[in-house]
């Protein structure tokens, strides 16, 4: 790796303001299992990094909102993400989701912060919070703002977010009632990329469903609600035919591109089938 | 500010004083003291030989800043506080659960944690925490069965 300066700040107000570069390469590092990779490969060589290890600790907080739903400090680490009883409670989706992403020792280094910021498609929680209706706040020299999970990333890569603006905090709000699965598919270890990642979310009245949300990542630019599909499912009770069109209508509604990981047509036949079985398995959650 | 700097930290016990570039990675920084035991193979984090245990906790060493390391408790498989192999290592040696070695570093640094977390670890809780480790000799099965072996030995 090239040389680069290290900034150590104790707030994260003071990182902030240390974002601000004018046209020097800087960026806010935190476990930096992502960054490295980058550095590492070449493909990124900053002038300064901004490390966010010494902020305040209660940005590592993870917490269950009076309302039910969860507030998680950008700083946890997945694994501490993973071992938790708050998150497990009020979304296991999460925890389940964890279990296959990367492996220990990144999960202890990596932060949900940097996870989210980084905007590599590939990445599994950015689908599952974008299903749970996840949303973050960030700061910015401009103030606090929300964001939803689902608005932050625009490309490969690519996120809303502006050079001096870090997330602080993963909202999820309650999911009550709501069903919920992320099936990943790998094509070497369980634990690697996903050739395809699809999270469901379903809201049931009795045994109808009332609303759906379906999001497909890592063969497509962004994560991606498939809005099609979902509205074959509303009123439906998951029948075997209803799951069928639902397939149908993800494949035929997005178009796909290949990558190291597999190719397009690869891609879409996983997405037919895995859509339906992501969708069995938030029903199976409620047996 | 200088892209270099002096960072303190324990090393296997004993405080160290080192000179780094902060660019560099823990590993880079570790071999400079001499320790050998983790080293850089796929060096993306994927396949385990470059297990550090930082503050206890484990860690890529080749994806970890040494900057990061400041004021940190780091141990790597050199620690033998006791003067002699844990059972860990003999069990692998028991069950021959090497060929060429490299990659067994980092195997018993993350068994050791996996029995921390799991005293009694199912085939599939083995199979699924040490997923992030390679072995290139393939020899899984002899892994697995020293792991076993070295969980009935820590519980004896």
């Amino acid at each position: 790796m090239a040389p680069f300066e290290l900034a150590e700040p104790h707030t994260l107000s003071e990182a902030i303001a240390l974002l601000n570069a004018g046209d020097v390469p800087v960026r806010a590092i935190a476990g930096g299992t992502a960054l490295m990779l980058m550095m590492k490969a070449g493909v990124f060589q900053p002038a300064r990094l901004v490390s966010l290890r010494r902020v305040e600790a209660c940005h590592a907080e993870i917490t269950v909102m009076p309302d039910g739903g969860l507030s998680i400090g950008a700083m946890a680490t997945l694994s501490s993400l993973a071992r938790s009883a708050a998150v497990k409670q009020a979304a296991p989706v999460i925890t389940q989701t964890l279990k296959t992403l990367s492996n220990v020792r990144v999960r202890n280094v990596a932060t949900i912060g940097g996870h989210l910021a980084h905007g590599d498609p590939h990445m599994d929680l950015p689908p599952v919070l974008t299903a749970l209706g996840a949303q973050v706040r960030t700061l910015s020299p401009v103030g606090e703002r929300t964001r939803a999970v689902a608005d932050l990333y625009t490309g490969y890569y690519e996120t809303v977010l502006a050079d001096n603006e870090l997330i602080s905090e993963v909202i999820v709000p309650p999911q009550s009632g709501s069903l919920a699965a992320y099936l990943k598919i790998t094509t070497r270890a369980a634990d690697d990329w996903p050739t395809l990642g699809i999270a469901v979310s379903l809201q049931m009245e009795a045994d109808i469903v009332k609303a759906a949300r379906i999001v497909v990542s890592a063969a497509t630019n962004t994560p991606l609600r498939l809005e099609v599909a979902e509205q074959t499912l509303l009123g439906t009770t998951l029948d075997a035919v209803t799951l069928l069109r639902c397939g149908d209508a993800a494949v035929s509604s997005v178009e796909l591109a290949a990558d190291a990981h597999g190719s397009a047509a690869y891609k879409r036949e996983l997405l037919r089938v895995y859509t339906q079985r992501a969708l069995r398995q938030a029903l199976a959650v409620q047996l | 500010m200088s892209a270099t700097r002096t960072i303190h930290f324990t090393l296997n016990g004993d405080p160290v004083t080192a000179q780094i570039g902060t660019h560099q990675h823990l590993v880079e920084v570790l071999q400079a003291q001499g320790l050998t035991g983790a080293r850089e193979s796929c060096a993306q984090g994927l396949c385990g030989c470059c297990t550090v245990l930082v503050n206890d906790v484990a860690v890529s060493g080749c994806l970890y800043l040494a900057a990061f390391a400041d004021g940190a408790d780091v141990r790597t498989i050199e620690y033998a506080p006791a003067g002699k192999l844990d059972v860990v290592q003999e069990a692998f040696i028991e069950c021959g659960a090497f060929q060429c070695g490299y990659c067994t570093p980092g195997f018993i640094l993350m068994t050791r944690q996996l029995l921390d977390a799991h005293p009694d670890p199912s085939e599939d809780d083995i199979r699924h925490y040490l997923s992030g480790n390679l072995c290139r000799c393939a020899a899984y099965p002899e892994i697995i069965k020293a792991v076993k072996l070295a969980a009935v030995k820590r519980r004896g």
